[in-house]
């Protein structure tokens, strides 16, 4: 405690310095930038004092404020694929400047970006990738669709388990241990499809963040990385429309003011419809096969008045499997978010958010097409859901051009309804009910930016993140046996309503410091302490979207991660090319891994099943990237390692996770041909995935069972996986109001089967032949058209 | 711990995950692209070898027979497991306090009561002792009680009528779990006759999970499970099917073989090893032997597909 209190002090100390070192003569000028043409709020432009480092960037919501010496200041707001503008102001007092960005018309014409606040080079966090849709529509696409998953999958650092899985790893951890947020809203399931398309409708998505390490204090609540989903506000000039038609999927999009420059609104949706363009085709079994998936999206904002601005945001999305009225299935995420930006003057800034999400299942099964005779009905459902509700007041408070404070509180409160199952055959009626769960997730913390010099600069912070397993509900207890073997009940408690059953507490440290050894070299250091209290359970490839979320309990603990990072960052001066450097290492606490034969579906004593294990994550990730002129693109390479050691499993030894991948390519090229024609290109290579393999086979009952007597787990790898993708867009005329494009996609040009899992079987035609079987999700070039619209 | 397996779930996941893969590959066909499992050529190091003993006492009439043999140390190596002879099988009956002592002959140790006198009887405990290589190893299990299959039905699917694509008779068993306590069953089919193994379900009560079903008609998935959907029943084939009755602990090893047996997919499950029930009692006894000693009570039914 007494550590806590000299850290607490010496942040004060160091912020009133900062308070007092720079109470001269100093006027603040701030206010939002936005784009010209559809009034969107613009993230990250950097705004600085024209021939000086001096200078910031816009935050989330396009807010900047900017302390400067008494007098007159050129100032520059410019960003990659907009006209800088450059504007004098003379500093009296303390004033708002609004500025509107133009858009240039092409990436064509050289620009020279001379405003670098937004650079790597510049900024005090390491481990940051930013994405505007700009760029994510000019990366080739899976089936011709813009995808948001797909596209953080070519940065270093992330990766999957195999083509079409569910989720993505980021610097060697857990599917479950990202924290995707579409507007600050938590996301239980990204994906349709089982994995093959990302939940995010492009048409409503701005910009994506992720940070991987030198987590912000801000941030909690997982441990390996935050997926920061930013909506667009909807266009405030015009009314619009915009769409694309697909081999698999529709979009349509509308957006427009509701009170021009200062309110607008958006409302995008999407919708598969293989299973209606199937239909005349199916007979007999298939007759009723229902398989689609949609996600509707709608944001509106209101300028209530210069100081006050209201966003709401709300998302739903749902797939839907059915075999006429013997199976039928449904999931997805439901999402709201209120925020209210309040500027209290001209340096504190507040945003306030409130959010809810749902992610829920359902499945219904009946014997009502099937039955025949005198056969009782039977029926049966399973249901499941996970909610949050969710407030997080954050303050911003720029107390000078060198110093500022990012503070806040944050509260989580969680319901779940891990299972539901049961039936009725005729009047009988039974019935599983797993009991509910409730949590309380809060935290407080502070960050202090502080820039002192040209070349230094420090963020700096805590988190104190507060976990409560409350009541009503019921802990169980078990005995200790040996790891690896289901262990054994001997006693339970059921407590009342928000009763604390086991609460956890923790400071998280977080700091990242930066070095220019001059303006376009720089180095940077980080270290991160995070925290993770709710736990995907999969034993499986990759999640399936049946597998449950778990709050940690008595019986399960939460994780802990420590992180470190070095980075290395290099600004060509002629502003065209970035290069940057990343070690990094990892150590992580009670990740849950699972005893064989786990049974994790619909089980009351599921923490009977779990094993806490430990992991160690370290690598080197190298980028290269050019942002500007006719050829865009970037080279990504990342070399780690990932492990884990579980007591019970591969004999209490260190083993490579399945999500591992040695080296790891990525190379992302775009070409501008002209005004309207375009090519892009990617590459991935990244090393197979390690499995565990039989290597020998027991005869038993007239069964082949594989068999691996070294009991070493993912000892093998499969085959490497490669893969070429490209696309061409080719825009149309420009009429008055209709622009539209052809996006012709190919991927996997060269066809490679991939593996994406290898598994052990009788030969199906001859039982007495055993075969090892590679399937391939993926094995052939698949080719994508899509026509965009916007009108 | 009353709701400790809720294999329904599972089960019906593991149905559902197998249906959705087939609706993804009709997508994704119609997109122009299907997925593909291809048999490949892998090089794993040979593994260590186990005696590994197959073990399965029924009560069914005539004679019971007792496997043992040597684990094979590659999986895609063909050749049938080398037999152990040089063994000493025990059974006893501990309901009953009788000693049944199996002897070797052509590949497997026997013990024939005689006639159709069966030695499973259901409510019996029954331990079976295996000496090998001067270690002595021992399992036990009861014989639970199992229903009667009351009928198999069947119908003609043309290839576009069938989920699968796969034209041919699709059998289904008819029967009913008994009432009252949970009731562990695994349900095996065969081709035209018992050395062509088809099939393998398991089921709690008339579902897959403890508590729920108890007395139900067996459902769909099982109901539906003597049929393997790639490959139904033709014209002139005999479906058999069986349901043998299985203590819990038998019931976990049957399920994890079964689901070990099925893994695959986008949501293939790691390898993990099936865990033996042969304790090796000896002082300082340093051999393991793998597979599982089992006894069920067994039901059967045929049906020729005219």
């Amino acid at each position: 405690m007494r550590k806590h209190l000299i850290l607490l002090m010496s942040l004060a100390c160091f912020i009133l310095q900062g308070l007092t070192l720079h109470a001269q003569q100093r006027f603040t000028v701030s206010g939002y930038v936005k784009d010209q043409q559809n009034g969107e709020s613009l993230i990250g432009i950097s705004v600085s004092k024209a021939g000086t480092s001096l200078g910031t960037v816009t935050n989330e919501y396009g807010f900047f404020s900017l302390t400067l010496p008494a007098g007159e200041h050129e100032l520059q707001f410019s960003y990659i694929g907009y006209t800088p503008i450059k504007q004098t102001i003379t500093l009296n007092r303390n004033q708002q400047l609004n500025i509107k960005l133009e858009k240039s018309s092409s990436q064509l014409s050289e620009i020279v970006v001379n405003g670098k606040q937004e650079k790597a080079v510049n900024t005090l966090n390491t481990s940051i990738n930013r994405l505007d849709i700009a760029q994510m529509k000019k990366m080739p696409t899976f089936l011709g669709e813009v995808d948001v998953l797909r596209s953080i999958q070519t940065l270093p650092g992330v990766t999957t388990v195999g083509e079409g899985a569910n989720g993505f790893n980021v610097r060697g951890g857990a599917t479950d241990e990202n924290l995707i947020l579409l507007d600050e809203a938590p996301l239980y399931n990204s994906t349709h499809m089982l994995g093959f398309f990302s939940v995010f409708n492009p048409d409503a998505v701005k910009s994506l963040n992720l940070i991987k390490g030198g987590f912000p204090a801000e941030y909690g609540g997982r441990t390996s990385s935050v997926l920061d989903i930013r909506m667009k506000d909807g266009d405030n000039q015009r009314l619009g429309l915009t769409g694309g038609i697909g081999n698999i999927f529709s979009r349509l999009a509308v957006e427009g003011p509701i009170k021009k420059d200062e309110s607008s609104f958006i409302i995008a949706a999407r919708r598969s419809y293989v299973d209606v363009l199937f239909k005349p085709f199916l007979k007999g079994d298939m007759a009723d096969t229902k398989l689609y998936f949609y996600d509707v999206t709608a944001k509106g904002n209101f300028k209530l008045n210069k100081n006050n601005t209201l966003f709401v945001s709300g998302y739903l999305g749902r797939d839907v499997f059915g075999f006429g009225k013997d199976i039928n299935m449904s999931w997805g995420n439901t999402t709201g978010t209120v925020r209210w930006n309040h500027v209290f003057n001209d340096r504190l800034f507040l945003n306030m958010t409130t959010f809810y999400s749902k992610y829920d299942y359902s499945l219904k099964f009946s014997n009502e097409d099937k039955k025949t005779g005198n056969e009782p009905d039977q029926n049966s459902s399973w249901t499941s859901n996970i909610i949050n509700y969710g407030v997080k007041p954050s303050f911003t408070y720029y107390i000078s051009t060198s110093n500022s404070l990012h503070f806040g509180v944050q509260g989580i409160y969680y319901t779940f309804k891990p299972g539901k199952g049961g039936g009725t055959q005729d009047n009988q009626q039974s019935e599983v009910l797993l009991k509910d769960q409730h949590a309380l997730e809060a935290a407080v913390y502070l960050d202090h930016e502080y820039k002192p010099s040209k070349k230094f600069g420090i963020q700096y912070g805590v988190r104190f993140s507060a976990y409560q397993y409350l009541g009503k509900g019921t802990a169980y207890y078990y005995n200790d046996t040996t790891p690896g073997v289901r262990r054994r009940l001997i006693g339970s408690k059921d407590y009342g309503n928000n009763e604390l059953i086991k609460g956890y507490y923790y400071w998280e440290p977080r700091a990242s410091a930066k070095y220019n050894i001059n303006d376009n070299h720089a180095v940077k250091v980080a270290y991160a302490r995070t925290t993770q209290f709710m736990h995907q359970l999969s034993n499986t490839a990759s999640p399936t979207p049946l597998d449950i979320w778990t709050p940690s309990t008595n019986n399960i603990e939460p994780q802990v991660a420590d992180q470190y990072t070095l980075g290395y960052f290099y600004d060509a001066p002629s502003g065209l090319l970035e290069l940057s450097g990343e070690l990094f290492y990892k150590t992580m606490k009670h990740q849950v891994d699972y005893i064989d034969n786990a049974n994790l579906q619909l089980n009351q004593y599921i923490e009977a099943d779990l094993l806490p294990s430990k992991g160690r994550a370290y690598g080197l990730e190298l980028m290269a990237k050019k942002e500007v002129g006719a050829t865009t693109g970037w080279v990504s390479y990342t070399l780690s390692r990932t492990e884990r050691q579980t007591n019970g499993i591969s004999k209490n030894e260190w083993f490579l996770n399945r999500y591992d991948r040695t080296h790891n390519i990525n190379i992302v090229v775009s070409h501008e041909f002209n005004k309207r024609s375009s090519l892009s290109a990617n590459w991935v290579y990244a090393s197979g995935t390690p499995g565990t393999f039989a290597d020998s086979r027991l005869e038993y009952q007239d069964w082949d069972i594989p068999y691996n007597s070294s009991d070493e787990r993912n000892n093998y790898r499969l085959p490497a996986f490669h893969r070429l993708d490209l696309s061409f867009t080719r825009k149309g005329k420009q009429h008055k109001r209709w622009q539209g494009e052809w996006v012709f996609s190919l991927y996997n040009v060269y066809a490679r089967r991939n593996a994406y899992t290898i598994y052990f079987q009788q030969n199906a035609d001859d039982p007495s032949k055993k075969d090892a079987k590679r399937l391939s999700i993926i094995g052939s070039i698949l080719p994508g058209i899509t026509y965009n619209f916007k009108f | 711990m009353k709701q400790r397996s809720m294999r329904q779930i599972t089960k019906t996941k593991d149905t559902l995950m197998k249906n959705i893969r087939f609706v993804i590959l009709i997508t994704l066909a119609a997109a122009g692209f299907t997925a593909c499992e291809d048999t490949i050529d892998l090089q794993v190091p040979n593994g260590k070898t186990y005696p590994v003993l197959d073990a399965w006492i029924t009560t069914e009439g005539g004679p019971q027979s007792i496997r043992l043999t040597q684990s094979v140390t590659s999986y895609t190596n063909n050749t049938p497991a080398p037999v152990l002879s040089d063994a000493t099988i025990t059974l006893q009956d501990l309901t009953d306090a009788k000693t049944y002592n199996f002897a070797f002959s052509n590949g497997a140790y026997t013990y024939d009561p005689g006639g159709d006198l069966s030695i499973g009887k259901v409510g019996h405990v029954y331990k079976l002792t295996v000496l090998y290589k001067g270690e002595t190893f021992e399992a036990t299990d009861t014989i639970k009680r199992v229903p009667e299959i009351d009928s198999i039905t069947y119908e003609f699917k043309k290839a576009d009528e069938a989920a699968s694509g796969e034209e041919g008779y699709y059998a289904y068993m008819n029967a009913k779990d008994i009432a009252g306590g949970n009731d562990y069953y695994w349900i095996r089919s065969y081709r035209n006759d018992r050395q062509h193994r088809n099939t393998d379900v398991y089921a709690i009560n008339g579902a897959f999970n403890d508590d729920v079903a108890d007395g139900w008609v067996f459902i769909q998935p099982i109901k539906e499970g003597i049929t393997d959907d790639d490959k139904p029943y033709q014209k002139g084939e005999k479906v058999i099917a069986r349901i043998a009755s299985l203590s819990h602990p038998s019931y976990y090893f049957i399920q994890q073989v079964i689901d070990q047996l099925n893994s695959g997919g986008l949501f293939a499950k790691v390898l993990e090893n099936v865990k033996p029930n042969m304790v090796n009692v000896t002082n300082g006894g340093q051999q393991k032997m793998l597979g599982w000693f089992g006894a069920s009570a067994v039901s059967f039914k045929e049906k020729d597909i005219q």
